[in-house]
């Protein structure tokens, strides 16, 4: 999430951690038994060593649960992706996923804010032999979005764009998006049932940097459910995904 | 599911006892979810079919939704042509896989119970998809078994959705693995039975919930293990593994 200091940082993923970020589901141990009956035994060694190494880090709740890891990977399987792109990497665990569906001439664009956590889990993509497939970019996604869409050859191109990223902008992020993604291929917006905060009371007690972005979640739902260029579908995995497939 | 008039319908009362809402959070999340993405674009024919089928006593049965949804979206997504599906009551998951083929898409639908096919169809027809659907009356198994029989049927399923009797996943899936496609995809619905997977021993479970949750239990670890598929719980409706055939 973009937050400015590195100590801002660090305590918003401690408060996100208070509000209890287990899953969106009825109970943790239903979560939990989905994670050991289908998760954890299918999980392929490189991402259960990058979700380990992980877990170690301050800010380890930005990352990609395993449920969605495992998700992210069939969905590219089944669409037979190729060329992908990603904005909002962290350590990789949801770029481990998508490299190891992608063909071995398979291609992503990666970009973060910072190359720091990336490099943090690079070593594991290495080892997993998949990271000649990414190409990382550090800093904000926005002019290297607007650089891209100002060659027409880039309209089109890509078969499936993972956003897990500032919230303030995904919707900055999809005006570009819509352009990039090829027809019949995938958008897939991270976070959006925001920890299940969208239907909190406007009372409820809820940390700052949540209510803040909650309103920037909300208004990216509805924008999505009106998108004529868009079919949607909002699937409860993780923090909520919405998968927009293009339709033109 | 497999049970005689009497009891189908007070199960499907138990049903909607026991909370028959999501797997979610809370009702107002589930229901979030259904007014921001699903009912306005849910398409005109499913609506008529979900709300005709609400009047009906066993509705609880219906596939949902969201669910109804989600597979609209997987069969575009996978360019799905041909395809099978075990168990259809009123139609509502076989009208979202209908709209999603191609036109001379292709599905085998079975169910025991020809009744429940016929009270959705005519919305089907209006929607013009009626041309695609083959529909058996009967239990799925035999069907299958003669499938088997002729070589020229092994992996030419794209997509085979099974949301029927329970005690019987297992067994449909030593023939459907054979009949799905390479690459292709098997969904078994209601595999978080709804939630009761985790229900402690002494929980007060409904006789058929408990009954059918061991079947559900021996399904999850089953295909957990089977190397000739890679698997997805997904917490959709009541819970769908999608299975995609790897050899």
């Amino acid at each position: 999430m973009a937050t400015n200091t590195t100590q801002e940082q660090q305590s918003a993923a401690g408060r996100h951690q208070e509000v209890g970020h287990k899953s969106l589901l009825q109970s943790d141990a239903l979560y939990q038994y989905i994670l050991e009956t289908s998760v954890y035994p299918r999980e392929p060694e490189p991402m259960k060593e990058l979700r380990e190494l992980t877990a170690k880090h301050p800010w380890n709740l930005m990352t990609t649960s395993a449920d969605e890891g495992q998700f992210l990977n069939m969905l590219l399987k089944l669409i037979n992706a190729k060329n992908t792109m990603e904005i909002g990497v962290y350590t990789g665990y949801s770029l481990l996923a998508t490299a190891l569906a992608l063909p071995d001439d398979g291609k992503i664009l990666a970009m973060d804010i910072n190359r720091e956590n990336y490099e943090l889990g690079l070593p594991v993509i290495r080892k997993a032999g998949v990271a000649h497939k990414i190409e990382f970019k550090e800093g904000p996604a926005m002019p290297v979005l607007d650089k891209l869409v100002e060659d027409e050859k880039n309209h089109g191109s890509y078969d499936f764009i993972f956003v897990d990223a500032d919230k303030d902008n995904y919707l900055n992020y999809h005006k570009r998006l819509i352009e990039l993604v090829k027809v019949g291929g995938l958008i897939g917006y991270d976070n959006t049932l925001w920890n299940g905060s969208v239907v909190a009371p406007p009372d409820a007690p809820l940390r700052k940097y949540v209510r803040y972005y909650r309103d920037f979640v909300l208004e990216l739902n509805k924008a999505l459910a009106v998108d004529p260029r868009i079919e949607i579908c909002m699937l409860p995995v993780g923090d909520g995904i919405t998968l927009c497939r293009r339709v033109k």
